[in-house]
């Protein structure tokens, strides 16, 4: 048993280190160190930079011209990136859907879709969620129905992040209604400017429009979109969840956001008091013991020994601590949270925020939005049903 | 980064595990905490196991092993809660052979390793709490020797010890000295404790006693560091075993005409136990992993994971009572006895609160790299 990463994998972290503090647009890591909006530009400038390093695929075997690193590797990467402060790499396309066209695709379907993920030059969205199917995923309503070498969508999916920017969208539809509702879902891949397509953005409680509802109306999809077999789409989208892996507990980026709390503590006069102070401690412990949960999941995964099944805990311990973080920095800032000055969240505003603390401008929002961590990607609660499944069966 | 156990340590696990599941059944247990909680004879068949030779250095007829096999010894006799203190073996081998002059290793290691002398810590005194900088205990030099006069409380099975390891204050600083308990002005009051084992009030008058090391701080420090880290370990294996009785439970437990592990409320509860139980498992790898680290660090490592420690400690018991209902607070059954050992362990070394003070105090600026 060792904590220490071998020389090479330092050596691997300095590399990444290194490249992605000369490439990385200072102005971007200002506004993610900020929590300021990031335009589309911004997160896909970032993108594109490291498609052209090759590294927006770096989860990717090198067979389909990923890097192939190891788990420890991607780990390392990721981390690198959020205490750099590079926007999060938006995961459908290249964490998401990638890994299904390169496990389920034909050929045709990988040399057509594999190099704009890897480039960043093509923006996906995910269509699972519908205003009837939360949780339970399976009961997804969206038809499509063969029609020639066609399929014709009809219905509506909900939640789609960022899918005002999406070029295309991997869909969950149901093209059976025989055996069990997992049993008549299919794979589907449309592109979002097809005819009968309508994505409206969904204003969140605060202020922002990250998510939407898309709409399709007759829209005519090729039948050379849909992933693997008819039908067989439960399991595909089972595969792409067993990719979230480790990165879901998103530590590396709450070690980053523990830095700036405690900034925030100190420019309100709050680093000396002990009440709001032994609250950080007790979530700094939170933090440290979510990463030694991380490594020793990855530390698994590199040897194939003392396997854990505890994938459930850190998605929960993972984003209770992100909406933590964020309650600390209200209560850090106090009644210098309140106002809400939606143009102060912009990089370089220049007007006077109330009590001349701007950096307080965006805590509020940061707050409320966080509140989705424990809904989205599995509840809380079903992963808790997961946990409790693995130890009770 | 790597944290898999090499093949001698599962060895060393089975062999204990063995021991713990043939040897300490709950019955025999029970006979020792009647007999005042502390069987000589179990101390003995530990001694024999290799168990209090584990980290005493070879060249004192120890195994020399390590943080990682210690933490394996510990986990596996918190799983039998086991009253009788292999953690005291660890504190005395390390604060020995780090601090001792090379006579007193002689002298005593071999013993400690074989078991013949259980060597402890005596460090607790009323105002200090769980502090180790406060320490009224008194040293003074004495024609070759030294004397102490101090009282010092909670020493873990101090009437049944041989000898002592005890901080006071020497020319203004804390000093660390061996002092054997057939000493002259030695007395000792002994009591069961509320997990089953045995402590002692001690007051030593005028009594002789050789100097450890006068960089006492350091050496105290050190000593209870590698005592939170079997504490740890030992709170792990308690908290497994508390959680996988109350899961069995579950399983057979029918109430309204199904099995009580059906009901999601109840099911929802395992899940923060077995959450409570990682997060511990995972701080407590961290603990031992950083037992050898230089001493800030070292510190900062211990306490942030008697924190995670404690407040898992304290859920995984009181909620192993509660999910088996009435059964859960008889004397009878064994899942009171979990919860009484981890309450104890939560205050042994350094409660919850104190060490949340101690990440307090200690916080960067910066989060950083943790691991």
């Amino acid at each position: 048993m060792d904590l220490a990463f071998t020389p090479e994998e330092q050596a691997f972290r300095e590399e990444v280190r290194t490249w992605v503090h000369a490439n990385l647009p200072a102005e971007i890591s200002h506004k993610v160190h900020n929590a300021l909006r990031l335009t589309r530009d911004d997160m896909q400038g970032w993108a594109k930079i490291l498609g052209k390093k090759g590294w927006l695929a770096f989860g990717w075997p090198q067979e389909f011209g990923g890097p192939g690193w190891t788990a420890v590797q991607k780990h390392l990467f990721e981390e690198e990136c959020a205490l750099a402060g590079a926007p999060r790499i938006i995961p459908f396309g290249p964490v998401m859907v990638a890994p299904v066209i390169m496990a389920f695709g034909n050929a045709e379907q990988q040399k057509r879709f594999l190099p704009g993920i890897a480039s960043g030059e093509v923006w996906w969205s995910q269509g699972y969620s519908e205003p009837g199917s939360g949780s339970d995923l399976a009961s997804v309503k969206t038809r499509a129905e063969r029609v020639g070498d066609k399929y014709i969508v009809n219905g509506q999916k909900t939640w789609t992040t960022l899918g005002q920017h999406g070029d295309w969208m991997f869909n969950l539809v149901r093209t059976s209604n025989e055996g069990k509702p997992q049993t008549g879902i299919s794979f589907l891949l449309v592109d979002m400017k097809s005819p009968g397509v309508t994505v409206r953005p969904i204003k969140l409680l605060d202020g922002e429009c990250e998510v939407n509802e898309v709409f399709f109306d007759n829209v005519e999809v090729p039948a050379e979109n849909l992933i693997g077999e008819e039908n067989k789409g439960w399991t595909y989208a089972k595969h792409l969840l067993s990719h979230e892996r480790t990165n879901i507990a998103d530590v590396n980026r709450s070690k980053r956001e523990l830095e700036r709390l405690k900034r925030i503590a100190k420019t309100e006069g709050m680093w000396d008091d002990s009440r709001l102070r032994d609250q950080i401690a007790l979530l700094e412990v939170d933090i440290v013991a979510l990463e030694m949960m991380v490594l020793r999941v990855l530390s698994a995964e590199k040897t194939g020994k003392n396997s854990l099944d505890i994938a459930g805990l850190l998605k929960i311990k993972g984003s209770e601590i992100q909406q933590r973080y964020a309650e600390l920095m209200m209560l850090a800032a106090g009644p210098f949270a309140l106002p809400f000055i939606e143009e102060a969240m912009e990089a370089g505003w220049q007007g006077n925020f109330p009590g001349g603390a701007t950096a307080n401008a965006p805590l509020a929002s940061t707050y409320f939005n966080l509140r989705k961590t424990t809904i989205y990607g599995g509840s809380n609660e079903v992963q808790r049903n997961i946990v409790a499944q693995t130890v009770l069966g | 980064m790597d944290f898999d156990f090499s093949d001698d340590q599962e060895q060393l696990r089975d062999a204990v595990r063995k021991w713990v599941d043939k040897g300490y059944t709950f019955e025999r247990r029970r006979a020792a905490v009647a007999a005042g909680g502390f069987d000589r004879a179990a101390w003995s068949e530990l001694a024999e196991l290799g168990l209090t030779a584990l980290t005493v250095p070879e060249q004192h007829d120890g195994m020399g092993q390590g943080a990682i096999d210690a933490m394996v010894v510990a986990e596996e006799l918190g799983r039998g809660i086991v009253l009788e203190p292999i953690a005291q073996s660890f504190v005395a081998s390390s604060v020995l052979s780090h601090y001792a002059p090379a006579a007193m290793q002689s002298a005593w290691l071999p013993r400690v390793a074989s078991g013949e002398a259980l060597v402890v810590l005596a460090h607790q005194e009323r105002k200090a709490r769980y502090r180790l900088d406060v320490c009224e205990a008194k040293a003074a030099a004495a024609q070759s020797a030294h004397t102490i006069n101090a009282t010092k409380s909670v020493v873990p099975v101090g009437d049944r010890a041989d000898a002592f390891i005890v901080p006071a204050q020497l020319d203004g600083k804390i000093a660390l000295f061996l002092v054997e308990r057939t000493a002259s002005g030695v007395t000792t009051q002994g009591y069961v404790t509320q997990d089953g084992s045995r402590a002692a009030e001690l007051q030593l008058v005028n009594t002789p006693a050789t100097l450890i090391t006068t960089d006492g701080l350091a050496a105290l420090e050190l000593a209870v560091d590698t005592g939170i880290a079997a504490t740890c370990a030992e709170a792990v294996g308690v908290m497994d075993k508390a959680v996988s009785t109350t899961v069995d439970y579950m399983n057979q437990r029918k109430q309204f005409g199904v099995v009580i592990a059906s009901f999601q409320a109840l099911r929802h509860r395992v899940a923060d136990m077995k959450m409570q139980l990682e997060l511990a498992r995972s701080m407590s790898y961290y603990a031992s992993l950083k037992l050898g680290a230089p001493a800030a660090e070292r510190r900062a490592a211990m306490a942030r994971a008697k924190v995670q420690l404690g407040q898992s400690m304290r859920f995984v018991g009181q909620q192993a009572v509660q999910l088996h209902g009435g059964i859960g607070v008889t004397d009878e059954y064994i899942v009171s006895h979990y919860f009484k050992k981890l309450t104890q362990l939560e205050m042994t070394f350094g409660d919850t609160l104190h060490h949340l003070g101690e990440v307090s105090a200690r916080m960067q600026d910066t989060a950083g790299v943790f691991a």
